[in-house]
């Protein structure tokens, strides 16, 4: 099908994402180099966490100051916990990979703005955003029939709606609560310290972020699955 | 029309760049003393460059007021080295203490805890942001660096680091957009009373855009280099040493 008799045009309307063609090259691309992004961000910063165990809210934080978590109330202990983690590892490779986490999803962004992918494919059309249509295709979803008969690249409302809240709500909160915790950054811009009300609350709102996003990774697995893992798993990798 | 607003954009921001030119705009502003190979080294040059650019006009990190200070402040890690000198002069409560003054100045010399407190004092309500995940709030009282650094005449033009050495074998070297800044204080009192041995008396270096690791506590000495090669292991500090980042704003 790629083969050496792919037509130019079905190239550039693939590249395009024109409405009924498989996953554009970029969307590809990108989707890989950000699921080899996130697995390095999670991990160094259970890393990062690790070392210091707790989560505390607003301004201050500190061993002995009244926490909202502690991992040893559940079972793991400050030095077992410590143990595990290694912040120097942990913070060398998050605050590399975040850069290629950060232009990678910005080549995406622009990219996809610019071809409107966003527009065409991902914003929910007018009929789609009645409560009947979403009720049924959310009875659809949890009795575990989902769209196998769809394009690759044919969204279901609830997906499109929570790839459009990932991408422009979730990801640039974790950015910005990421960088609410540096002293740097936060020197530039006062205003995240206020925005979070402080630079233990970003601290705790980035945490509860990465569950919700390990969730959204189970969900969407779940959801490959469902749709057919290995034709849908190829046709992120080739494009049909 | 829109070329000369983009013009008048460009040269309003010419004068937020002047802290970066008065400073010398030089390579020691944006990259680290020896930068790392691979991915990671060119992450800490996006990381430091993206930073000082964001800061170019040296504006202060958030001051907060008297009710949000930690008291008594926590300490961590090193609380009373053990160095034999530096348990004699705690001993004479740091009346023979004197923080020498060397390299590429001027006049090198030696400061005594009184001629530093003599000095025009600055006192900051700031955090204290650890790499490790916690903070604090405390409020410091000290002498800008580069006020201490007057007193012995100045840096020469030949100057790209001033590094501090401390009584627990630490050392950490910083460029002097580091050392400009008005926050950069060498802190001998903490929450209205002399700094605690805990938190590292008699002195302490407040850099208030860096992590804690960079604010170096017990104060041995203070000498102006012109490069890092050749002290510890040539990173720039003894953190980067360890392989934690040099610059620590992040």
């Amino acid at each position: 099908m790629t083969g050496d008799t792919a037509s130019t045009s079905e190239l550039l309307r693939s590249a395009a994402g024109a409405p009924g063609a498989a996953h554009s090259y970029n969307v590809r691309v990108c989707h890989w180099i950000n699921v080899v992004a996130c697995a390095y961000l999670l991990w160094s910063g259970v890393h990062i966490f690790l070392d210091f165990p707790e989560l505390y809210w607003g301004h201050t934080g500190y061993r002995g100051y009244p926490a909202v978590f502690r991992l040893e109330d559940w079972g793991l202990s400050w030095d077992e916990a410590g143990a595990l983690g290694d912040r120097r590892w942990g913070r060398n490779y998050h605050f590399t990979v975040a850069w290629v986490f950060l232009i990678n999803g910005l080549v995406y962004v622009v990219w996809n703005l610019h071809s409107k992918h966003f527009r065409n494919r991902m914003l929910p059309a007018r009929e789609e955003w009645t409560i009947a249509h979403v009720r049924r295709e959310l009875r659809a979803h949890l009795s575990w029939r989902s769209h196998r008969h769809d394009a690759a690249g044919s969204y279901g409302t609830l997906q499109k709606a929570s790839y459009l809240i990932l991408i422009f709500v979730f990801v640039p909160l974790m950015i910005l609560t990421g960088i609410a915790q540096s002293p740097g950054f936060t020197a530039a811009m006062p205003a995240l310290l206020d925005l979070f009300g402080g630079r233990q609350s970003a601290r705790t709102l980035h945490t509860i972020g990465t569950v919700a996003l390990v969730l959204f990774v189970v969900v969407h697995v779940l959801e490959v699955a469902a749709a057919g893992f290995f034709t849908r798993v190829r046709s992120m990798i080739t494009g049909t | 029309m829109s070329r000369r607003i983009s013009r008048r954009t460009w040269l309003t921001g010419v004068p937020a760049l002047g802290g970066l030119l008065l400073t010398g705009c030089s390579r020691e502003t944006f990259v680290p003393p020896r930068v790392r190979g691979g991915l990671i080294g060119a992450a800490d040059v996006l990381t430091m460059s993206t930073n000082r650019l964001l800061l170019s006009g040296q504006q202060l990190a958030r001051e907060y007021s008297r009710s949000d200070v930690a008291d008594p402040f926590p300490t961590w890690n090193q609380t009373n080295p053990g160095n034999a000198e530096y348990q004699l002069h705690a001993s004479e409560g740091f009346r023979n203490w004197r923080l020498p003054i060397s390299g590429l100045v001027a006049r090198p010399r030696e400061l005594s805890l009184d001629e530093i407190r003599n000095l025009p004092a600055r006192t900051q309500i700031t955090a204290h942001v650890c790499e490790q995940g916690w903070s604090a709030i405390g409020e410091w009282t000290g002498t800008p660096l580069e006020r201490v650094l007057a007193e012995a005449g100045g840096v020469t033009p030949a100057a790209r680091y001033v590094v501090i050495d401390t009584f627990d074998g630490w050392y950490e070297g910083y460029d002097l957009f580091e050392v400009a800044h008005a926050q950069t204080i060498l802190a001998y009192g903490l929450n209205g009373r002399d700094l605690p041995r805990g938190n590292g008396a008699p002195l302490r270096l407040r850099v208030e855009r860096q992590c804690g690791y960079k604010n170096l506590k017990f104060l041995k000495s203070i000498r102006v280099v012109d490069s890092m090669s050749g002290i510890g292991r040539g990173t720039g500090g003894i953190n980067s040493d360890f392989g934690f980042h040099w610059f620590a704003g992040v």
